[in-house]
């Protein structure tokens, strides 16, 4: 769920373009730097930013037996870190906004801040905090990609609530209508998110181990060893 | 193909440079966000409506599959204008809230409507290697444009093996359906870095230095087109200032 074009008044709408602007500036510096040291990267940043694309493109099915679309914010965050998250968001978005009609071009900044920054941020932090802890990679996984999916939806709920005050009681009474109807409802969705997000890695931990520890998801050594085991194997 | 792309590849306004078609679909947002949503924004709708219909040829039934998306989210959003939390009783109706809720609605529609025109008549494939001029990091338009042309051959990937998953009866019990979508998940992540990959070797065997050249159909700046454009926007303003005033 993007806000759409023209929800937000025009100095919202800037403000949150404010707001997203040096994260996204970092993310493009780190992106021009990663090019420039590695040309080929373009190709593979590419094709992240596609698959990011594709993901948000799957309908899930809730947990209340509804549908819905993944953020693919956390899994981003794991594998391509919040900085270049950032931006391949940003791009992402923009083909939302230009191709789908979901989002908008003056509401960009906004639905930046909540799906690429605030998402893959809270996501990532997460899983950084629970992998030092030495809780489980999968476990680690599904707390990273529900705490992205819903931090996404309640940071766009404060974007609502700020944009239209509720007449009596404000801010919070605001936040509470628009959080019971974009967060509150979300929360199935984000277990969902969470449950697809753990199985979509162990099928890659068994198919891409090569690419998620050139990712940085395993540890380089690892993949030494499973390389010894497997020539040790044949 | 994503339908507004094929509809912009074969728009009558194609061949037209994409600042033309920026100074009028993105001029019309920029004024229904900014004019008073009565009249402003409403003047802003029925103006975008007639181009898109009427000279831009855009498809009426491709036009309202598109402009829905928008409008579900703009009602469900302008509903919670229409209740209040707090005061006498714990919830209510808000007092003025149907207009707010109306405002909101048109002033929505009507930036929507701005886009989608934008949207409808211009390829994203004019568009992006154009933004280098606009100051866009050479880098990042390279990688949008990767991540551009791969997506469609992504989600063809990815019809023809839901298709696949559904034959093989890969949809019929809850946990079937959640082992596809993960093996969805992770097919589109293992073919999307096989392809980059053979991009990269492909691309190796021509002498890639890191830049991708890519042909842009030639298209001029008509300042015909643009200068009546800025005399619409022009009109659309000055007829809501003389209106507000009796409509209101």
């Amino acid at each position: 769920m993007h806000i759409a074009e023209g929800f937000l008044p025009p100095a919202h709408a800037i403000a949150w373009g404010v707001a997203s602007a040096p994260f996204v500036v970092h993310g493009v510096r780190s992106l021009t730097r990663e090019v420039k040291e590695h040309p080929e990267s373009t190709l593979l940043l590419g094709a992240s930013g596609a698959f990011t694309f594709v993901l948000s493109a799957l309908k899930l099915p809730s947990v209340t037996g509804s549908c819905s679309h993944p953020t693919g914010t956390g899994l981003g965050a794991i594998l391509f870190r919040p900085p270049i998250m950032a931006v391949l968001g940003t791009i992402t978005l923009l083909f939302q906004a230009l191709l789908l009609a979901h989002g908008g071009l003056t509401t960009l900044g906004a639905n930046v801040f909540s799906m690429a920054i605030v998402g893959p941020w809270a996501g990532y932090a997460v899983y950084r905090l629970l992998r030092r802890t030495g809780v489980p990679l999968m476990v680690a996984v599904f707390f990273a990609a529900f705490v992205a999916d819903l931090s996404t939806y309640c940071v766009t709920s404060v974007q609502l609530a700020l944009a239209f005050p509720d007449p009596s009681s404000g801010f919070l009474g605001a936040l509470g209508k628009f959080g019971s109807i974009f967060a509150v409802t979300q929360i199935p969705l984000a277990v969902s998110e969470g449950f697809l997000t753990v199985l979509v890695m162990r099928l890659l931990a068994q198919s891409s181990k090569g690419e998620l520890t050139r990712l940085g998801v395993f540890p380089a050594d690892e993949r030494k060893r499973t390389e010894t085991t497997e020539a040790v194997a044949r | 193909m994503l339908p507004i792309d094929e509809a912009a590849h074969s728009s009558r306004w194609r061949r037209r440079h994409p600042v033309d078609k920026a100074v009028l679909g993105l001029g019309l947002t920029v004024l229904a966000i900014s004019l008073p949503p009565w009249p402003g924004a409403a003047l802003v709708m029925m103006t975008a409506l007639t181009v898109m219909l009427g000279p831009a040829g855009v498809p009426g039934r491709r036009l309202w599959r598109a402009y829905r998306v928008p409008l579900g989210f703009c009602v469900t959003g302008a509903a919670t204008l229409l209740v209040r939390v707090g005061g006498d009783g714990f919830v209510g109706l808000a007092e003025g809230g149907p207009q707010r809720a109306g405002e909101l609605l048109l002033r929505t529609s009507a930036a929507s409507l701005g886009v989608l025109l934008f949207a409808f008549t211009t390829p994203m494939s004019d568009l992006l290697p154009r933004l280098v001029k606009a100051g866009v990091p050479a880098p990042v338009v390279d990688v949008a444009l990767v991540t551009y042309r791969m997506s469609f051959l992504l989600l063809d990937s990815v019809r023809s093996v839901r298709q696949a998953q559904a034959a093989r009866l890969g949809h019929t019990t809850r946990a079937a359906a959640w082992r596809s979508l993960a093996g969805l998940g992770a097919t589109a992540f293992v073919r999307a870095f096989d392809r980059a990959a053979r991009l990269q070797n492909g691309l190796a065997g021509r002498g890639y230095d890191g830049t991708l050249r890519v042909l842009v159909p030639k298209a001029r700046v008509s300042a015909r087109f643009t200068t009546a454009s800025a005399a619409l926007l022009a009109a659309l303003i000055t007829l809501t200032l003389v209106l507000e005033g009796p409509l209101s």
